[in-house]
């Protein structure tokens, strides 16, 4: 209950915090909406310490091997919307890789429970319809934390709902009860991922001089280098000092 | 990614930058070999002291800060850190900032390397990205992984603009092709710190000093 209460005031904060004017520092890191952001970051770390990160500490206690399996299925099933994505991209080379591990990993993979086109030389990479967007000249637009998903922008939220409910072809499979597929599925994406990165994130809270702002920083350079598939920086992107 | 240095601490450090530094070779300037060759040299070294199981736990901090002094422009990376705040701060301020930074950086890398510690370097390119500044690109292989993923990667910016080659910062790449630049998210972090503390470098400084201590403990 306590929980609870502190999550109501949170949420009423949330609506004021809103009113409040960006500083210039805000404005300068495009995060105009900073004030609002950091109540909802706020927000997501109580859910975190309540429920997400108990939550990913019992998954963490499974045995290895069926994580991975888990992951590597949740990754298989998502090769799809990555082929369409590096079609959309105009980069064959990559959209052939993704239908060769597609092939490779469903087939002798056992429905991507196991990933033997890594060890084949066709390596992982992932796309989404955020990052075509950004190659298609989008700019990513505001910083926004969003509630329970986190860091993202304009472009990004409008390339997850498409990617969710357009490019994702499980949408179009008749599925009984569909809705607790659709569920199911984000619930295991979203418990790899905080297992995946578990580590990293304690580490990153527990060194950093302001979290929410290390987040930012993080999500920010992450993206720029996805969007580039790992291609070094232009050298204009490196600040001189 | 948290009081002037007395003079004996200076003399202290100094020599042991003296001591240290025919570990370090400068090579010759104004090529991207020379920076591949101060990356692959030296980072090894680190790598192994971090993993040298005979020394204490002290010694291998004590040795570590040596190590990051002789390899690393800490000054200029501390100076950077602060932005725009840099201009603002009172000298006497700045030259604290640039002792907790120090401690701060030290604690914090040598946790964080400490991970790898018994990986090997491998260097893969480098590019000139500007007149004394390179981008050298590493890979770190896991002897012990026998997954198939892919090794970390590692990217160091070399400077050789003071007249001898310098780390101002370190990349590492993330599982989904993303690279984060470590000054880079410091300075975005202290930054929005000073931000929300309207701009109180001593504020920063405690800060600094306190994530310092818990590193160490």
């Amino acid at each position: 209950m306590r929980g609870a209460g502190a999550l109501l005031l949170g949420f009423c904060g949330l609506a004021l915090a809103g009113c409040a004017a960006p500083s210039p520092d805000a404005l300068a890191a495009n995060d105009p909406y900073e004030p609002a952001n950091r109540q909802v970051f706020g927000l997501n770390q109580q859910l975190d310490r309540i429920f997400f990160i108990p939550t990913v500490q019992r998954y963490r206690t499974l045995p290895e091997g069926l994580r991975t399996g888990l992951h590597n299925v949740l990754r298989n099933l998502a090769s799809p919307t990555i082929f369409l994505n590096d079609v959309l991209q105009a980069e064959p080379e990559r959209a052939g890789r993704t239908a060769a591990r597609f092939v490779l990993n469903s087939s002798i993979g056992l429905a991507g429970i196991f990933d033997p086109a890594t060890p084949a030389g066709i390596p992982y990479h992932g796309e989404d319809f955020g990052q075509t967007l950004a190659v298609w000249g989008a700019g990513e637009g505001p910083y926004l934390m969003l509630p329970l998903l986190g860091p993202s922008n304009p472009r990004d939220m409008a390339g997850l709902a498409v990617d969710t409910f357009v490019l994702d072809p499980t949408n179009y499979i008749h599925i009984k009860d569909h809705l607790w597929w659709d569920a199911g599925r984000q619930y295991f994406n979203f418990l790899d991922l905080r297992s995946q990165s578990f580590e990293a994130l304690q580490g990153i809270e527990r060194s950093s001089v302001d979290y929410y702002a290390a987040l930012r920083s993080l999500y920010r350079q992450t993206r720029d280098g996805e969007i580039r598939n790992g291609a070094p920086p232009p050298a204009a992107a490196l600040p001189d000092f | 990614m948290s009081q002037p240095l007395p003079l004996a601490r200076r003399a202290v450090l100094a020599a042991g930058l003296l001591a240290v530094a025919p570990l370090f070779p400068a090579p010759a300037l104004g090529a991207a070999d020379p920076a591949e060759s101060f990356v692959s040299q030296n980072i090894q070294k680190g790598l192994v002291l971090l993993n040298n199981k005979s020394l204490t736990a002290q010694q291998r901090r004590d040795q570590f800060e040596q190590f990051l002094i002789g390899l690393a422009d800490v000054k200029r990376i501390a100076d950077f850190t602060l932005g725009q705040y840099r201009r603002s701060a009172a000298p006497a301020d700045l030259a604290a900032f640039e002792v907790a930074f120090q401690n701060y950086a030290v604690a914090v890398y040598q946790s964080y390397f400490s991970k790898y510690a018994g990986q090997t370097l491998k260097v893969v390119s480098s590019t000139q990205r500007a007149p004394a500044d390179y981008i050298v690109a590493t890979q770190m292989i896991d002897p012990s992984d026998h997954s198939g993923q892919p090794p970390l990667e590692v990217d160091f910016r070399v400077r050789t603009d003071t007249g001898k080659p310098v780390l101002t910062d370190v990349a590492v790449g993330t599982s989904s092709g993303g690279q984060v630049w470590l000054s880079l998210t410091q300075r975005d972090q202290f930054v929005a710190f000073l931000g929300q503390n309207n701009g109180n470098v001593k504020l920063l400084i405690a800060h600094l000093s306190d994530l310092a201590k818990q590193f160490k403990s």
